[in-house]
């Protein structure tokens, strides 16, 4: 948390490692320009793409401007991709396995900041190194026990583990949060006859809004985008999420490029949306010192 | 409850639901995973025979591609040490002046850092098309046509090609973490080591440069976990080919175990990528449960 804490001071901070003179600045200025235009173009060729019909992209290529705009490639690319569905299912584990994750996470960091037990350094690291075990691991058993208790190939097979691979990264950053805030807090809460979760409930928690919604978009994003756990757990194709529907769809339409990139469109849309609305509090969570892949 | 039995039980409380969690969804599956590594099982029937270490005998010793799958991991862990971690540091310099438009530019380099990486994979596999990509016909407009060709599908290219968009979207995070620690280094050594005489270059590398040691720790070694942890872009752009020549362990891995059926190898892989992430991981964890 050391890390992002210094993010917020960081405009009033006298800069120092600055260029003084103009003319490397604007060289600079340049450089830099050229380098966005080109991270760019992946977003400007799809869109391009995802907006003409097959012939005049045969026909004129990709650079082109379209000559008539067709956005029943979206349309069809919705329907027949059955992008309804993936939406749905991606935003049914977003309400509910990402809260679900950061409250199991936030009771694990409260006492991990702010009480004093036997382990408690044993506990964190502990927790830590989940940060570094590859998916790949679990994946044969968990198939295993999600056929055994019978809910192999469905949506909520991928809830287990997708909490379980967000609480290393989430108890991190709650516990860093938690041991900001005053102890005297809790001290009154406790002299008041609070418990320790009235504690918990009442004073830690509204106090951490602001870690909360951080790791909220954050392991809302995550969960849009996870591959490999849904590909194994999830086969039924009424709860496929977002990027295994994208595969199948993919399969469907592998050279009806037009189509295929409306259909890549509609599922970066909402996500490139959110991004540069939330884009403070996202980067501000990330930089907290690590990231989950 | 007396007080002493209340402080004493009460933290575990708080973590009981984390550590059950953590237990049956995480170490009980690696646990098992390690013990099906040891077997031939299939990950179907209900036999199977006890092996002991042959399959990890074989994947260091006999099967080609699990060695090409841990060659292409290393080519791309040096690769990405190198790249985005290196464009990561210099952008964070360069975003760190003052500059019109600055938040517009790191908005734009790291936005592709939240895409998914399946849409990733698709849009790049869209650009190196061999028919209409975006690459070709650059190619094929300045001149140099003969260099257009199926990238993804040609031996040489696939790896190098995936590359590049992992560089795409790994420069942003590098970037960010700099960033953010470059905002910690105190003024004060700037004007010490200027009053010294010291401009431009040697700033950078006598102070900027040591004082990121932080931001070096996360940023290397996310750098080589992430390496060996690789699975989406390949899977989507290459499916481990041509041949099986950008095969990954991340990949292999999952072939085998849920193509091949081959669930005790597929295992076995999966526990080298542990093991050798997990060891990575040591500075880094004790990096971050210091206080």
């Amino acid at each position: 948390m050391a890390v992002a804490s210094q993010v917020r001071v960081s405009e009033s901070r006298p800069k120092t490692f600055q260029l003084q003179r103009s003319w490397p600045k604007i060289i600079l200025w340049i450089g830099l320009f050229v380098m966005a235009v080109v991270w760019l173009i992946p977003f400007v060729i799809i869109v391009l793409t995802s907006l003409r019909s097959m012939n005049d992209l045969i026909s004129n290529g990709v650079f082109a401007i379209p000559n008539r705009l067709v956005p029943e490639n979206f349309i069809r690319a919705w329907n027949i991709g059955n992008f309804s569905t993936y939406f749905r299912n991606s935003l049914i584990l977003i309400v509910t396995k990402v809260p679900l994750g950061i409250l199991i996470a936030s009771l694990a960091a409260y006492p991990l900041a702010k009480m004093r037990f036997r382990f408690n350094n044993l506990v964190f690291i502990f927790f830590l190194v989940g940060l570094a075990i590859p998916i790949q691991v679990t994946l044969t058993p968990l198939l295993v026990m999600m056929k055994q208790l019978g809910i192999a190939g469905t949506l909520p097979a991928v809830i287990p583990p997708y909490v379980v691979f967000g609480l290393p990264f989430q108890i991190f950053v709650m516990r860093g949060f938690f041991r900001t805030l005053p102890n005297e807090l809790i001290e009154a809460a406790r002299l008041d006859g609070s418990s320790e979760f009235g504690v918990f409930w009442r004073i830690m928690l509204p106090l951490s809004v602001p870690a909360l919604i951080t790791l909220y978009i954050i392991d809302a994003l995550a969960t849009w985008n996870e591959l490999l756990i849904a590909l194994v757990l999830i086969s039924d194709t009424q709860w496929l999420t977002v990027p295994v529907g994208l595969l199948s769809f993919q399969g469907q339409f592998s050279s009806r490029y037009t189509e295929l990139m409306a259909g890549v469109v509609l599922s970066v849309t909402p996500i490139l949306i959110i991004y540069v609305f939330l884009q403070r509090y996202l980067v501000s969570g990330l930089t907290a010192g690590a990231l989950k892949e | 409850m007396s007080y002493r039995a209340r402080t004493r039980i009460v933290p575990w409380l708080f973590l009981l639901p984390a550590l059950v969690w953590y237990f049956i969804f995480l170490v009980y599956p690696m646990a098992y995973s390690f013990v099906i590594s040891l077997t031939d099982w299939d990950g179907l029937s209900r036999t199977s025979n006890w092996v002991g270490f042959a399959n990890y005998i074989n994947i260091v010793f006999n099967d080609e591609v699990s060695r090409l799958a841990l060659r292409n991991n290393v080519i791309w862990t040096v690769g990405t040490l190198l790249i985005p971690t290196i464009l990561g540091l210099v952008l964070a310099v360069l975003l760190d002046q003052k500059l019109f438009g600055r938040t517009m530019f790191r908005t734009i380099i790291y936005s592709p850092a939240v895409l998914p990486l399946v849409a990733v994979g698709l849009i790049w596999a869209w650009m190196y098309n061999p028919q209409f990509g975006f690459i070709n016909e650059v190619l094929k407009a300045i001149g140099l046509g003969h260099l257009a060709r199926g990238w993804l599908s040609t031996f040489e290219t696939a790896l190098p090609a995936t590359f590049v968009t992992a560089i795409w979207t790994g420069v942003g995070f590098s970037m960010t973490v700099y960033l953010a620690a470059l905002q910690g280094i105190p003024a004060e050594q700037y004007e010490a080591a200027r009053i010294d005489g010291a401009t431009g270059l040697r700033l950078f590398w006598h102070i900027t440069l040591p004082w990121l040691r932080e931001a070096h720790v996360i940023v290397l070694s996310l750098a080589v976990i992430s390496s060996f942890k690789v699975f989406d872009l390949i899977y989507t752009m290459t499916y481990g080919g041509p041949g099986r020549s950008t095969q990954v362990m991340g990949t292999w891995m999952y072939f085998n175990a849920f193509q091949y059926y081959h669930a005790g190898y597929g295992s076995a892989i999966a526990w080298v990528i542990a093991i050798i992430t997990l060891t990575v991981a040591v500075p880094y964890i004790r990096h971050m449960s210091r206080d």
